[in-house]
């Protein structure tokens, strides 16, 4: 493999990195070559050396994911977290990938379920008292109220289960970073 | 085998190395990589995700210098903290290396 050839499959392996962080990496790569050329090693021979490009970009990928979901935990950077380890691509995810989707899915009707009777909580405790007639308005206030606690309950739940899933996951995929895993990981954190 | 515990060694070693590699002199990547290719047997291709990492750490720091031909090159330098962190695992490596060879030692 040349150089050319290296770095088409490295950058391409790259796509989805933030512009900036993949021409400084590209950049790395590219220096070396120069250096390897001056050193007198062939295209080839710098190119061995240096590893699989398409493994090496996607280990990055894949840690950059993680790492995103570390600094911030919101939905898009779980999602992102998600997407990078199913990206690293081995076999035995794919294997656990319907096992996840279920468990995705039971959390995804949790947080409907719990959004819905946090509504039907609001609108039972506004608009229950001209409604319901006979019933004594304390009773139907506290009704609502009930209801819209019991559904924060669950969606406080939910949201921290959800958690828990996608940092499990992270760890997971933190094990299949073959290539460099000594090299991202803190000296201090591994085992 | 052999290898499994090879990788698990240079694990361990590998932030280390680059440490004393910078501490007697700044170098540019691929001096830091052919060393450490040389010595150690890493992937030349490691050693930049690790260099950018110890940088987000903030163990090195970088500057370009100009060269004959060709861009720029950056070099890394220990920060204040990376020569710190080097004093502190080059302590805790001697130490450890010396418990493990007396055991090695006593083994045969």
């Amino acid at each position: 493999m040349n150089r050319q050839t290296f770095m088409n499959r490295f950058r391409n392996g790259l796509a989805g990195l933030a512009p900036k962080a993949a021409d400084e990496l590209a950049a790395d790569y590219e220096a070396h070559f120069a250096d390897g050329a001056a050193a007198g090693r062939s295209e080839t021979e710098v190119a061995d050396a240096l590893g699989d490009p398409d493994r090496l970009a996607r280990e990055l990928r894949a840690e950059t994911g993680l790492k995103r979901w570390e600094a911030e935990r919101n939905p898009s950077a779980a999602f992102s977290a998600v997407i990078a380890v199913l990206g690293l691509g081995a076999i035995d995810i794919l294997v656990l990938l319907p096992i996840l989707l279920g468990i995705a899915g039971a959390l995804f009707g949790f947080l409907i379920t719990a959004l819905a009777c946090l509504a039907a909580g609001a609108v039972l405790l506004v608009a229950g008292p001209f409604w319901v007639i006979g019933a004594p308005t304390a009773a139907i206030v506290l009704a609502g109220l009930g209801l819209m606690f019991a559904a924060s309950c669950v969606g406080l739940v939910t949201a921290i289960v959800s958690i828990g899933f996608v940092n499990a996951l992270v760890w997971y995929g933190r094990l299949h970073l073959t290539l460099l895993k000594p090299a991202l990981e803190p000296q201090g954190s591994a085992t | 085998m052999v290898e499994a515990v090879q990788v698990q060694l240079k694990k361990g070693v590998l932030e280390l190395c680059v440490l004393a590699l910078l501490s007697s002199a700044d170098a540019y990547g691929y001096e830091i990589a052919s060393r450490l290719a040389k010595g150690i047997g890493m992937g030349e291709g490691t050693v930049y995700p690790l260099m950018r990492r110890m940088q987000a750490d903030g163990l090195v720091e970088t500057y370009l210098v100009e060269s004959s031909a060709g861009p720029p090159r950056k070099y890394y330098k220990l920060t204040a903290a990376g020569r710190a962190s080097f004093t502190a695992q080059k302590a805790e490596w001697s130490q450890f290396s010396l418990a493990v060879n007396e055991i090695l030692g006593g083994s045969q």
